[in-house]
Order: structure tokens, then C-alpha cells, then sequence
């Protein structure tokens, strides 16, 4: 059986190596784009299971993906990832469909929790340190 | 209700957000570097001319607000404190309770980082000081916990068993509070291979100069994981990083004109690196490779 694939999309390529590095223990298949036109293009040759996904990007920003693809994928759960924790922008986030939100820097567990939470399909939990 | 795009120094897109969103951000500090914004996401302008942004970036926070923030930040240690305090210490630290030293120790940085009382703004409340503090006791408290368990189980050496904890602990707070807890010392940098780099942080950014002389490639080739086989080299430094951090680095040679300059990240800092931290170049060039190559040989004839 194939295995799930979890899409990352961060512009910026070590952040895109350590989230690949983080999940080296999860049965899943690792894909990449490094901007929000790149990931709708990958997202045309299949839907993965779980995207990870950052909010500030050159081109089309991470909240506009998030809209995007909660319409064209919503079995998708994604996932974001920024340093920017507001609660208020935590909150737009999980509105606009992401099942979960880790505020960077984070900690490659903590990463890998969310994404097998996702893989199960149960609902990841935000941050619970303040 | 308006909203708002809003692009940095690299033309990386935040949007859209309303301006609540963006008052809140810019009340944390988190957008120093708008360059532009857009009402349409398309068409983007100068900051100058959406009023309400540039009111809304650029005011100073009330004082209000802020003493608002920091008691609610108080509220949620607090809080958090008395959720841990019946808490296993791995359901603390998100590890399996059977997981390594190792883990433990990587769990523990991840977390305490958050806490430093040197991290807090200058004009943090008491109150969150306090807090941050009493996190930061608590924490290291159940990783030396944690070392002495091991090592009267005998799982680990006794040397290799102690986290130097008291590493990230600012001078306020280390004497007294933590020194009676653990009886190893911190580790030391190496004086020697410190006197090779310069380190100092501009924006955000770590600037890393590491000077060279003939023979010495310990940097380069000194650490097992980091070293120039994968662009990487360990900076001898007492400089408390992040992993993530960008860095500028240059590296000059002795007896060579040419240096070598890149863009770089930290990779790795302490306890994985101890005294100092290592940095992973980007973007490089065979040509940059090459020199590194021939330089760490020549260092081992």
C-alpha cells in the first residue's frame, strides 16, 4: 500500500530540510514546494494526506494557499507553521481550515506528533506551552 | 471589514490579515520589516500610503496594552506551571518515558529556550519575570532530576550523564537557584579555537568571521556531524543562538587573499555542540568547496 504523502511548502529550503530530517520516523511519503504556485501545481498531480505549511511566502501567500486548498482538497488536513503566534492570526488560520498551527521554532517531536495526529485523522492540538 | 497584504525586505507575503491582526502582530514585535502592502493582494504599494498600517506598525504600543500582554502571558505560565506540576516529567517534555538521555536533554533545550529571564524585553513586568523564571527552575529542576536517575541506573557514564543546564542560565539567576542543584561543571569552551572566530549579532542575523591559520581545520573537521563534508563548521563561541538562526559567515585563510563569504544557518547548538554552536553554509559553489577541501588536507599532512 502506497504510503501518505505529506506535502511541505516553505520558501525557505532549511526549513523544508529540517521538517524532512523531523519526520524521518513517520511512514509517509515527503514531498516539496517551495512557494504557494508550486504546491498548487503539485496538488493538481494528487491531494497528499497532510500539507505543512508556512504563512509568509513570496508570490502567493501561505493564508491564501490555506483558503485555496480548504475548497479544492478539504479531506487535506493542513497544517501551519510560522513564528508569527497571535492569537488572533492562530485563530484566522484555524478558521480558514488549517487543523492544526505550530509556532516556530518548534521541536522536531512536536512535529512529528502533529503529523501522525493528522495521518490518523485525529484533530492536532496547537501548542499547549504558552 | 479591510484586509490587508503586507510583503518584507524579500518579498515574502503575509495576507490576508485584518488590522487587529496586524496590530497584534506589530504589538509583539513580529513585523519590523514591512516594506510594502496591499488591499488587493496584487497591487502593492509603500507603507506611507495606507495610513492605517503605517499607524498601526509604527505607533508605539500603549503601555497599557503591553502590561496587558505580558499579564497575560504571566496568566498562561502560571497556569501551565500548575497543569506540569502533577505531570509526569516525559509527558512534560513530550518524550517517551523510556527515550533517550539524548531525547530528554533535546526536549528539554526545545522547551526551556522559551523561558530564559534574559530573552524577556527590558520592560517586562515582574510578574512575567518571575513567571519566566520559576519555568525556567522548574524545568532544569526535571532534567537534573531526570540525569541523576539515569545515572544511578547506571544507564549512562557519569561523566557523559550531566547536561551542562547551567549553560543557558543567566548570571542572575544561575548561582544561587541552580548551582547546589548539579555538580558538573558547565563545559568550557576551548579558548584556543574561540580566539579563531568573531562573533556578533546585527538584526536578527549572527555574523560569524572565522580566521584561519596555517594547519587548522578543527572547525571544519573537528565534529563528527558538522563538519566541511557537509558545508557545515563549528564555531567556537560563548554567543547563545538558536537553531535557525541565519548567519553571515567568512571564513580567511592564512597565506590566502581570497575569502570565502556565504549565507548560513545554525545547525546545531548546545548541548549537541558544546561551546559554541555549528552553522550550515548555503548556496555554496564548487569553487568554495574546493578551497575548503584543499585547505582541511593540507592541514592533515
Amino acid at each position: 500500500m502506497a504510503l501518505p504523502g505529506v506535502l511541505i511548502v516553505d520558501d525557505d529550503q532549511l526549513m523544508r530540510v529540517m521538517l524532512r530530517d523531523a519526520l524521518s520516523d513517520v511512514p509517509c511519503t515527503i514531498l516539496e514546494a517551495d512557494s504557494g504556485t508550486t504546491a498548487l501545481k503539485a496538488l493538481e498531480a494528487g491531494t497528499p494526506a497532510v500539507m505543512l505549511l508556512d504563512l509568509v511566502m513570496p508570490g502567493l501567500s501561505g493564508m491564501e494557499l490555506l483558503t485555496r486548498v480548504a475548497k479544492i482538497a478539504p479531506e487535506m488536513a493542513v497544517l501551519v507553521l510560522s513564528s508569527l503566534d497571535t492569537e488572533s492570526l492562530v485563530q484566522q488560520a484555524l478558521d480558514s481550515g488549517a487543523r492544526g498551527y505550530l509556532v516556530k521554532p518548534f521541536h522536531p517531536l512536536d512535529v512529528q506528533n502533529l503529523v501522525r495526529a493528522a495521518l490518523e485523522g485525529k484533530s492536532p492540538r496547537e501548542n499547549s506551552e504558552p | 471589514m479591510s484586509a490587508y497584504w503586507l510583503a518584507d525586505g524579500e518579498a515574502r507575503v503575509l495576507g490576508p490579515i485584518g488590522l487587529g491582526v496586524v496590530r497584534d502582530l506589530a504589538l509583539k514585535g513580529k513585523l519590523k520589516d514591512v516594506r510594502a502592502v496591499s488591499k488587493d493582494g496584487v497591487n502593492f504599494v509603500p507603507l506611507s500610503e495606507v495610513p492605517e498600517l503605517l499607524q498601526a506598525l509604527t505607533s508605539a504600543p500603549m503601555k497599557e496594552d503591553q502590561a496587558r500582554a505580558q499579564g497575560k502571558a504571566t496568566e498562561q505560565i502560571r497556569t501551565w506551571l500548575a497543569d506540569i506540576a502533577s505531570r509526569e516529567t516525559h509527558s512534560v517534555f513530550k518524550v517517551n518515558k523510556d527515550a533517550s538521555l539524548g531525547a530528554y536533554r533535546a526536549a528539554f533545550f526545545a522547551l526551556v529556550h522559551r523561558y530564559v529571564p534574559s530573552r524577556l524585553p527590558a520592560d517586562a513586568t515582574p510578574e512575567l519575570r518571575l513567571a519566566c523564571e520559576d519555568a525556567f527552575l522548574i524545568l532544569s529542576g526535571r532534567m537534573v532530576d531526570v540525569e541523576r536517575e539515569r545515572r544511578a541506573a547506571s544507564l549512562v557514564a557519569p561523566q557523559a550523564a550531566m547536561v551542562p543546564v547551567t549553560s543557558l542560565i543567566p548570571p542572575s539567576v544561575a548561582p544561587m537557584a541552580l548551582g547546589a542543584r548539579t555538580t558538573t561543571p558547565v563545559a568550557t569552551p576551548n579558548t584556543a579555537l574561540g580566539a579563531l572566530s568573531k562573533v556578533r549579532w546585527k538584526g536578527g542575523m549572527v555574523y560569524v568571521r572565522l580566521s584561519l591559520p596555517r594547519g587548522e581545520a578543527r572547525p571544519l573537521m573537528g565534529h563528527p556531524e558538522f563538519n566541511w563534508k557537509n558545508d557545515s563548521l563549528v564555531v567556537t563561541s560563548d554567543e547563545r543562538v538558536m537553531v535557525g538562526t541565519p548567519a553571515e559567515i567568512t571564513l580567511s585563510f592564512e597565506g590566502h587573499v581570497t575569502q570565502l563569504n556565504t549565507q548560513g544557518r545554525v545547525v546545531a547548538v548546545a548541548p549537541q555542540i558544546r561551546g559554541g554552536f555549528a552553522v550550515r553554509m548555503l548556496d555554496m559553489i564548487e569553487e568554495q568547496r574546493s578551497m575548503i577541501r584543499t585547505w582541511v588536507q593540507r592541514a592533515l599532512t
